[in-house]
Order: structure tokens, then C-alpha cells, then sequence
């Protein structure tokens, strides 16, 4: 696993002892009575919780624990049955997922939406906020937005170079590897220039050779000043960045604290690790996900990256047959 | 999942299985309708107009002369050439439009037992009116007098009221447009159910799904038709070969697609291209004509105020029988759990060994196979051409987008749905736009649930 | 043996047709090839656009400028009425209510109740009266062979090749700017152009109303020297709408105006050749067999396109992915 244990991890982040809801000194987030149905099935029912703001959050749990749909209803990707959230002291209940997006909110997703028909460089243009010539009309007339489009095409190499993605600049997003995605994924939302960074599952699918520079940059989004919250299954990289963990479990916030002491909790324990401890159960999950929902050619490329990973951790479960 | 299936797939014998199923309930319930298929009605279609537009037509206008209202719900019986046999009924504004296949002479008969005022009557019955070729909106006018003459033609004219000449009122007027609504319904949901598993299945809204129709009852035409076979040959060739196109059909074309691994849109793309293609292949063998699907002649029988030919009859109690075995092999068999397993989410259903390609082709098979019978029995109910199921194919994707895409239950309800709608809206409108009102209601359905009624909002995402 | 058939089918290269298929199938691309919106609903936008030109010229006497503005607003305001329900839902959603969208209008402007206004199933005449007033080709027969042309014919033709160049040259920059990044992106995945803060909505809204205009602009060139006919604009338009787009190139602007020069004039010769085949019975089919044959040819062109070179003539392969 990498070397991250430079980082600093902050303290004093909440008021009180450490337990599900539990208040915060400086929060960037407030969720209340946050629900969700998918037929008779509640995903979501979060009662109240607080993010802290400029640190890492982790969100973990076992697999349906409502994770993912807890992420989408706060970006507004799906309307909760009730429930309200205060993002920076305005109440985003109802606000679509762009709004959300602009006003500084940004999210990835679980299954990288890389736009591979494009090159990697318009991706990256595409995450750029107040474009002139995204506006009809302004579109026309080159001149209102070459120097913009300029300006942007720099902003967009820095973080290119410091993602190492450079030279891969002007290819296809199509040709990069699933890892090379992922912060390609993470670079083109910091294009929005985002205040709280929202990752879901930043590691799945992610090639175990990019996973320490991975984790260097989510770091390195906190030491920017932005907030991060992430959805993991890999409790080792939980472990090594996260400042703060919250549980969920059956749509619920099941327990919150500082890592160590959250992981060590036997309940928590009980509740999501179970005897599978040592084994990154949720990695294999996402990535056969991957592979399901991918159903172009990249699909092969996937199942290949998928078999090699297995190899090395070991794992003899063949899911090809599914992709 | 724990329990694996045979792991040595034997899909053919599989499919050939259901398929007997499928025709050993067909003949059942043809064989338990003797008498009713003894006494078949006279070879007059009831009045549901197709979709298509001749290229001619003339305009039936019935007004009092008195004070030139208009008088709505009174049934003419039109015959032409080519056997063309039809009545219609008129709208809320004394007129309806009659589509001539064929140019030539056609009889207008006015049908005194179907006014209201049984004091006022036609000043001339029959009218005989020749359409040429491209002709538009002949006028084919009565014009209603106290005691005009007396001319009544007889035989089954259905819409009229039986039974001692009682007076077509409103409300047997609203029976009968709601009677032939549900069979109407019952036809379409035939088809429609086979949409939806292909599309739940498969992902693929078929477009050529109304080919797969007309093909239908193009065979049952040559079987009855041509070769003078039975009315259950006819239904039962229908139902077979179209079970076969449906397999050669998978086999041909949508298995080595899918294959490829071609997306879903270029897929809906093929088969609008297939939809083209054997439409005007069909038109190239069978010309551009109205064709008729012999009927022996016969009474109609009474329901309540409504009138129906046995044909009429024993298409409801098929569609019945079928949509209810539907029902059963997809809720009790072990086929139809694995096709609604494949509907619901692939990728697990095939990881839990269940053979995805046998479903997608058995489903294939039964999809065509219920179209093709679909096919018969909507050439019997109206009329039958080479683009028949194309012209009902807009009607089918209504029924199931109001249903619910993919859920086989929300595509019998949409069915009914649309049926009814089709046939009552004649009533405040004229009927050339009826198909154009049920289309309405579709989108503004999808405007309030757009999840269809039965759908579950999550799979719209 | 009579070989005209080959000289006219050249002649498809210029005419009217061509153009308006060229420029419809390019508002196609830009709805479908661009932006991955499954518009089945082109030929009602046509007719949509068509009837708001004729009524207006022909029956209210409006002039040229304000009729071909009506054309376009009652474009504009199809596309919302389509738009507004569907543009939030997935994509077979869409491509159904279009396809019965255009039926709807198909099925109502033919409605004898609106005979006055639409002229029901005989459609409109004389679209031709206003455009021809300010002609300013003086009076003549112009060109060579039997590719001749009267004033009035050369004016529409030269008129439409401008507005398809003129129209190329929009989508093109259009294309080539921010805003075409953000439909391109669409195309592949909306969530993740939502989740960058774009409003997906109302591009996906924009694009519509863009391949609506440039239908409507389509139909008149189509009317002017002909006539409206309802029944031009049923299901079969668009799908050959479909397969002009695709043949030319989906994804790119000049495919749409090759794919229907390529189409119009390959219909012509394949129907000139039919002709004489049967004519000279040299083939075993009838006349009334002739006519089907061509729907035929093209429905199995359609197929074949999409399955093996879904880029047409002129895309890129990679680009040619048309996304669930």
C-alpha cells in the first residue's frame, strides 16, 4: 500500500463525542431527515448529518447500504422522497444537478464517465465554468471566445501535467487505461474549480500501479483547501487519508468518528467488515460493474485490466461471462 | 446464486417445446368453439377503420333537411368492388370519411334502423357513387326526411340495434364503440406483449414489430385465402409461421447484432430499415390492394346491446387464452421466471446460469408467433393490406409506452387502453383522426407518469 | 432503348429535392449525429414548418420574409411542445413521441374540418407565388441538353444551395465552438456534462430547435416548386431522412448534403434502370411491382449502413458510436 502517512490528519473536528449525527465546529454540509423509497424499499434515511469542511471524508459500508443514492440525492441526480440540505448555507433541496455543480458542489462517479469520444484535452475544456461560447449565439462569433478558450486550454495542461495526463493530451479519452480515467475523471471536475469535491469510489477499477498517485492527489485537493468527500470500499486507503469516517448501513448513518477509532469499533466491525476483513470485498464489486455497464469495445480492455488485477490480489473468481 | 440449471443447453428442443404448448392451447380453444365457428357472420369487417389512407375517399354526410343539423351515430353499410364490405358510423359532426382502396362504384345503404328519430328517413337509399382514382371527399350526403324511403337493407350490419327494430341510441351506440374498443385492445395487446419482451429482453424497440403482423396475416390470407383452408388453418399458419419469422428472424439477424455488440440505437435503426424493406417487399408480392380474408356468411349475435360476429367472438376468447398463458409461462414456469429475470437485469440473470441468448430466442419465437396470430385475427376484425401492422404499429408502442416498457401486464392494460380510446373518441371526433387522438393521450400520459402506468419510475432514470 | 433516365438522374444532383433533403437530414445530425437526441419526428417538423409557410403565404398572403418566419417560429414552437416532456426522459422515449408527434400533425392537417386551412389531404398550392415575385433571373430556359431549367426553377435552385451553405457553415462553426463541445458531450453522456454544471436540458432543447429551423427551411425549398402534400411528410421521410444522415456521415456537416445528393441520385438511376428492365421485359415483374422496389433497396441500404459503416462516407469511425 502507499506511503501516504506524511499526511497530517486534522482533529477537533466535531463538537461532542464522536457518534452518528453528531454536530461539527466548521461543517460544509448539514443533511436532515434525508429519505429515499425505490418501491417499498427505503435506501436512504439519513437523520442528520454534517460534513466537515476542508478535511477528508470517507463514507463506508457495506454493499446497498445506500451510499451511492445518499451521493446522487445530495447532487441532485435523484429527488428524495423527503428532507432538506444546507451546502455552504443554502438549501439545495430541489436544485437540479447542474446548479448543484456550479455553485461549487462538483461529483465523480462510480463508473468513470470519461467522455472517450472526445480528446482528453476537450474533457478537460468541458469542465471549465462561464464559457462564453457555450452560449448560443456567442458561439457564431469566434472572436467573444478564443481568448477564453485560450486561457482555458492553459488552466486545463497545468492540471493535465499535474495529473500526468500531458501527454496524452490531444488523444481520444478512449485510449487511456480504467486508472488514467479516473483522475482524468477528478482533474476535469477541478476544472469547475470546485469548493467540496465529491468522489464516488475514486479506487474501483483502479490499476493497483496508480493507486498511490491517486491517493497523493485526493490529498493534495485538502492541502488546496477544498473539501472531500469519498465513497471506499478499500479500507486501507480509508484508513491511511480519510480524517473523518461515517458508516452507513441500510440507508442509516450507522456510526461516525476518526477512523481508527470508527474501524476499530466492533460494531462497525460487526455490522459491514465481518470476517472479510482483509479482503477488499467492495473493490471487486465496482469493478465488475464496471464491466457490466460498459457495452463497447472497451468492455475487453476492462475484463483484461479486471483478470490482471485478480491475478494479483489473488482472487480466482471469474466474472467475464457476465460483461 | 446456489442452484445452477443444465449447463448443456438444448435451446431448439426448448423452443419447439413451447411452441407445441402454445399451439396445443390454440387448437383447444378453437376446437371448443365449433358451434360458434360453424355459424361465422357475413364477410362484414366491423367498423374499425384502419390508419393508412387510401388514396381516394369519399365522405359519408347525414343531416336533417328540416334544419341541416347533423345526426350522429347512424351506421352505413358501404360495399365496392374487390369485395370491399364495410359500415361506418357517423361522427359527432354527421360526417365520416370512407377510405376507398379501390377506385370504382361503390353502394352507400344507410341504415334506418340506426337513427334516433325513427320519424325521419333517407330521401334516397341506397346511394351508388363512382370514386375515380384520386378522387377526395365524393360526397355520399343524405339528407333526412319525415318518412323517407323506406329501403333498409338487411343483413348483419353491425352497430344496429337487433331484435324488432329498436332504435341505435346513445348508449348502444357507446356499447357497441366500447365493445369493438376491447377486442380492438385485445388484438393489439397480442402484439404488444411481444414488444415488450423484446424490448425488456433485449433493450430493442422494434419498429419492425408491425412487419411481424402483417406477416401474420399475410399467411393466414394465402392459407384461407389462396389455398381454401379453414378459418383455425388460417389462425393457426398465422401463429406458426409467425413464430418461425421470429426465429429465423433472431436467428438472421438480431443474434449475430448483438454479437457484434452493436449499440441500442443502431439497433432500433435496423430494424426501421427491416420495417421499410419487408413492408414494400410485402407490397411488391401482394400488390397495393385491400385483400379480404373469406368469412363464411352468418348471424350476428346479440350481447346486450351489442352486436357482434361470431369471428368477433372467438378473436376475444383467443386473445384471452393467449394472454392469460402468457401470464402463466411467465409467472409459473421456469422459462417464463428466467425471461422476466433476463428482463430484469442481465448481466446477474446470466451470471446465475441462466442461458441469455436460449431466453432472448424463445422469447423471439413467441413474440413473433403471437404477432403473426395477432395479424390473423386484426385482418378479420378490419381489413387486411401489405402495410396493415405497420399502420397498427404506432398504436402497439402507445399501448406499451402507456403500460410501462418492459412489464408484459402494463402492456395488456395500455392495450385496452388505447383500444377503447381509439373507437370512443369517434364519438367528439371525426374519425380520421382517432389514430391522432390515442397518440395525444399517449404523450400526454408520458407528460404526468412518463414511467407508463405500471412501470416503476426508477427504470426511466 | 431510352438512356435519359441516366442525364435526369444526374440532374437530381441540383434539384430541389436533393436540397431539402440535404438540409433536413443536416438539422438530423445535428439533433441525432451531434447531440444523440433519436429524433424519429423530422418529417413533422417539415410539415410542421410547410404548413406554417403555405397557410401563411398562400392563404393569409403574407409576405415572403414573414411567412418564412412563421415557418420558422411554428418549427421553433414544435420542438418545445416535443421537447418539454420528453428531453428529461430516456432516449426510446423521445424517439417514440416524435415519430407520433409527426403523425399527429400528419393525421390532423389532413382532416376535412380543417379543409379550408390545410386543404386536407390535397395539401396547399402555389407556395411559389410570393418567392418567384422577386425573381431577379430574367425570364429564359437556362442550361444544357435536357437538363434545361426556366427562371423560376434556376431561382429556387441557386436560392436553396446557398441557404444548404450557409446552413453548413453555421453548424460548422456551431460545432467547432464551446457550445458544440458541451452536445458532443451530451451524445456520449449526459450525466457527465450535468455534473460539470451545463445545463443539459436546455442544449438538448437548443439542438432540437436548431434541426426543427432547418426542416422548416427544408420544406419551403421543397414546396416552392412543387406543392404540400401531407402525405410527403409521413414516416418514410424521416426514416429517409435517417438514411441520407447516415450515409453521408452522422457526425459530420458535409455527409448529410453528399448523403442526399448520393441518395436522390442513386433512386433515380435505380428507378430509370427498373423502368427500362421492365419496360423491355427483361425482368419478371409487373409496373405496379416497380414502385415498391425502391423502398426496399432503401430500408435494406438503412440496415446495412448502421451495422457496417454506421460513420457514412465521410466520419470517423471512432466518433460513430451512438451511445444506449
Amino acid at each position: 500500500m502507499p506511503d501516504t502517512t506524511n499526511a497530517a490528519k486534522a482533529t477537533g473536528l466535531q463538537i461532542g463525542d464522536p457518534a452518528p449525527g453528531v454536530k461539527k465546529v466548521d461543517p460544509i454540509l448539514v443533511a436532515d431527515n434525508v429519505t429515499r423509497n425505490f418501491g417499498g424499499m427505503t435506501a436512504v434515511d439519513v437523520a442528520h448529518v454534517e460534513i466537515p469542511r476542508g478535511v477528508i471524508t470517507a463514507l463506508i459500508g457495506p454493499n446497498g447500504a445506500g451510499k451511492t443514492t445518499f451521493f446522487n440525492l445530495l447532487t441532485g441526480f435523484d429527488k428524495p422522497n423527503t428532507g432538506q440540505w444546507i451546502y455552504d448555507g443554502r438549501n439545495l433541496a430541489g436544485v437540479p444537478a447542474y446548479k448543484v455543480s456550479r455553485l461549487g458542489m462538483v461529483r465523480t462517479f462510480q463508473l468513470t464517465k470519461a467522455l472517450s469520444m472526445l480528446s482528453v484535452l476537450e474533457n478537460m475544456r468541458l469542465g471549465a465554468t462561464k464559457q462564453t461560447g457555450e452560449r448560443f449565439f456567442s458561439a457564431l462569433i469566434t472572436a467573444l471566445w478564443r481568448k477564453q478558450e485560450k486561457e482555458i486550454t492553459e488552466r486545463a495542461m497545468e492540471l493535465l501535467a499535474r495529473f500526468k495526463l500531458d501527454t496524452k493530451a490531444d488523444d481520444y479519452a478512449a485510449s487511456l487505461s480504467g486508472g488514467q480515467r479516473k483522475l482524468l475523471e477528478m482533474a476535469r471536475a477541478l476544472m469547475t474549480s470546485p469548493q467540496l469535491v465529491m468522489l464516488d469510489e475514486p479506487m474501483a477499477g483502479v490499476n493497483p500501479a496508480l493507486t498511490q498517485s491517486l491517493l497523493g492527489h485526493i490529498l493534495d485537493l485538502k492541502s488546496t483547501g477544498m473539501t472531500v468527500l469519498f465513497v471506499e470500499h478499500d479500507m486501507h486507503m480509508v484508513r491511511t487519508i480519510a480524517d473523518w469516517v461515517i458508516v452507513m448501513a441500510e440507508g442509516k448513518i450507522v456510526a461516525e468518528g476518526y477512523p481508527d477509532a470508527v474501524m476499530d469499533d466492533p460494531a462497525v466491525i460487526d455490522a459491514y467488515l465481518g470476517a472479510h476483513h482483509d479482503t477488499d470485498l467492495g473493490t471487486l464489486t465496482g469493478q465488475l460493474e464496471v464491466a457490466i455497464d460498459d457495452d463497447d469495445s472497451l468492455v475487453q480492455q476492462i475484463t483484461d485490466e479486471i483478470a490482471a488485477e485478480s491475478a494479483n490480489t489473488g482472487s480466482t473468481d471469474d466474472r467475464k461471462g457476465t460483461a | 446464486m446456489a442452484k445452477a440449471p443444465n449447463p448443456t443447453p438444448r435451446p431448439l428442443r426448448r423452443v419447439l417445446g413451447l411452441l407445441a404448448v402454445l399451439i396445443a392451447a390454440g387448437a383447444l380453444t378453437l376446437a371448443a368453439l365449433p358451434a360458434a365457428a360453424a355459424t361465422l357472420a357475413d364477410s362484414t369487417p366491423t367498423p374499425t377503420p384502419t390508419a393508412t389512407a387510401a388514396a381516394q375517399y369519399a365522405q359519408i354526410w347525414v343531416r336533417v333537411a328540416a334544419d341541416k343539423s347533423n345526426v350522429a351515430g347512424v351506421v352505413v353499410k358501404v360495399t365496392g368492388p374487390q369485395g370491399f364490405s364495410q359500415s361506418f358510423t357517423t361522427g359527432a359532426d354527421g360526417k365520416v370519411a370512407v377510405d376507398a382502396p379501390t377506385p370504382g362504384k361503390y353502394t352507400f345503404t344507410l341504415d334506418t334502423t340506426s337513427l334516433a328519430d325513427a320519424t325521419l328517413g333517407p330521401a334516397i337509399n341506397p346511394l351508388v357513387i363512382t370514386i375515380a382514382t384520386g378522387d377526395q371527399g365524393d360526397p355520399a350526403y343524405f339528407l333526412l326526411k319525415p318518412g323517407g324511403a323506406s329501403a333498409n337493407p338487411s343483413g348483419g350490419t353491425s352497430g344496429s340495434g337487433s331484435g324488432g327494430g329498436h332504435r341505435v341510441n346513445y348508449f348502444d351506440l357507446v356499447s357497441n364503440l366500447t365493445a369493438n374498443g376491447i377486442i380492438f385492445g385485445l388484438l393489439i395487446a397480442l402484439a404488444a406483449i411481444g414488444v415488450s419482451l423484446i424490448y425488456g429482453t433485449t433493450g430493442l424497440s422494434n419498429f419492425a414489430h408491425g412487419e411481424m403482423v402483417t406477416f401474420g396475416a399475410l399467411t393466414g390470407y394465402v392459407f384461407s385465402g389462396i389455398l381454401h383452408f379453414s378459418i383455425p388453418v388460417a389462425l393457426i399458419s398465422g401463429f406458426v409461421f409467425g413464430g418461425l419469422f421470429g426465429y429465423l428472424q433472431d436467428l438472421g439477424i438480431w443474434k449475430p447484432l448483438r454479437r457484434r455488440g452493436i449499440g441500442l440505437i443502431p439497433l432500433m435503426i435496423v430494424s426501421i430499415g427491416l420495417s421499410l424493406a419487408l413492408r414494400y417487399f410485402y407490397q411488391f408480392l401482394f400488390g397495393p390492394d385491400q385483400l379480404v380474408l373469406p368469412v363464411p356468411a352468418g348471424d350476428t349475435i346479440a350481447v346486450g346491446p351489442v352486436n357482434l360476429r361470431p369471428i368477433d367472438i372467438i378473436s376475444v376468447i383467443i386473445c384471452i387464452v393467449f394472454l392469460l398463458l402468457v401470464a402463466f409461462l411467465l409467472l409459473r414456469t421456469r422459462i417464463g421466471k428466467a425471461t422476466r429475470a433476463v428482463a430484469d437485469n442481465k448481466a446477474l440473470a446470466a451470471a446465475s446460469g441462466i442461458n441469455v441468448e436460449r431466453i432472448i430466442r424463445i422469447v423471439w419465437v413467441g413474440a413473433g408467433a403471437m404477432a403473426g396470430l395477432a395479424g390473423v385475427l386484426i385482418g378479420y376484425h378490419q381489413t387486411l393490406r401489405w402495410d396493415t401492422g405497420a399502420s397498427v404499429l404506432l398504436l402497439v408502442f402507445a399501448a406499451v409506452t402507456l403500460g410501462g416498457f418492459g412489464t408484459a401486464f402494463g402492456a395488456l392494460v395500455g392495450s385496452l387502453i388505447i383500444g377503447l380510446l381509439v373507437n370512443l373518441s369517434t364519438l367528439v371526433i371525426p374519425t380520421n383522426v382517432q389514430n391522432a387522438a390515442a397518440l395525444l393521450v399517449m404523450i400526454l400520459i408520458l407528460l404526468l407518469r412518463p414511467q407508463g402506468i405500471f412501470g416503476r419510475r426508477e427504470r426511466i432514470g | 432503348m431510352d438512356f435519359n433516365f441516366i442525364i435526369l438522374a444526374i440532374g437530381q444532383i441540383l434539384a430541389p429535392q436533393t436540397i431539402a433533403f440535404a438540409l433536413a437530414a443536416l438539422g438530423l445530425a445535428v439533433c441525432f449525429g451531434f447531440t444523440g437526441l433519436v429524433n424519429f419526428g423530422q418529417a413533422g417538423f417539415m410539415a410542421v414548418g410547410g404548413y406554417g409557410f403555405a397557410i401563411t403565404s398562400v392563404k393569409l398572403g403574407w409576405p415572403l420574409w414573414a411567412s418564412i418566419l412563421a415557418a420558422i417560429v411554428a418549427a421553433v414552437i414544435f420542438a418545445f411542445i416535443l421537447g418539454i416532456p420528453t428531453l428529461r426522459l430516456r432516449s426510446d422515449y423521445l424517439a417514440i413521441v416524435t415519430i407520433a408527434a409527426a403523425e399527429i400533425v400528419r393525421y390532423t392537417v389532413k382532416t376535412p374540418t380543417l379543409n379550408p386551412v390545410t386543404g386536407g389531404t390535397d395539401g396547399i398550392n402555389g407556395s411559389s407565388v410570393a418567392f418567384d415575385a422577386i425573381n431577379p433571373i430574367p425570364p429564359g430556359r437556362y442550361g444544357i441538353g435536357i437538363l434545361t431549367y426556366n427562371q423560376d426553377d434556376l431561382w429556387v435552385i441557386i436560392v436553396g444551395w446557398v441557404t444548404v451553405a450557409v446552413a453548413a457553415l453555421f453548424v460548422w462553426q456551431l460545432m467547432r465552438s464551446p457550445w458544440g463541445r458541451i452536445v458532443r458531450g451530451i451524445r456520449e453522456d449526459e450525466d457527465a456534462v450535468r455534473a460539470l454544471g451545463k445545463n443539459v436540458y436546455w442544449y438538448k432543447m437548443q439542438a432540437l430547435i436548431i434541426g426543427g429551423v432547418l426542416a422548416a427551411l427544408a420544406v419551403i425549398i421543397n414546396i416552392v416548386p412543387t406543392s404540400l402534400q401531407p402525405d410527403n411528410y409521413g414516416t418514410q421521410t424521416t426514416f429517409f431522412l435517417f438514411t441520407i444522415m447516415l450515409l453521408g456521415g452522422a457526425t459530420t456537416v458535409l455527409g448529410p448534403i453528399l448523403g442526399s445528393i448520393i441518395f436522390w441520385v442513386v433512386l433515380s438511376l435505380s428507378d430509370g434502370i427498373l423502368s427500362l428492365l421492365v419496360s423491355n421485359h427483361l425482368i419478371p415483374i409487373t409496373q405496379v411491382q416497380q414502385g415498391p422496389v425502391r423502398f426496399i433497396l432503401v430500408g435494406i441500404a438503412l440496415m446495412l449502413i448502421i451495422v457496417f459503416r454506421p460513420q457514412g462516407i465521410l466520419g470517423n469511425k471512432r466518433e460513430a458510436h451512438f451511445g444506449a
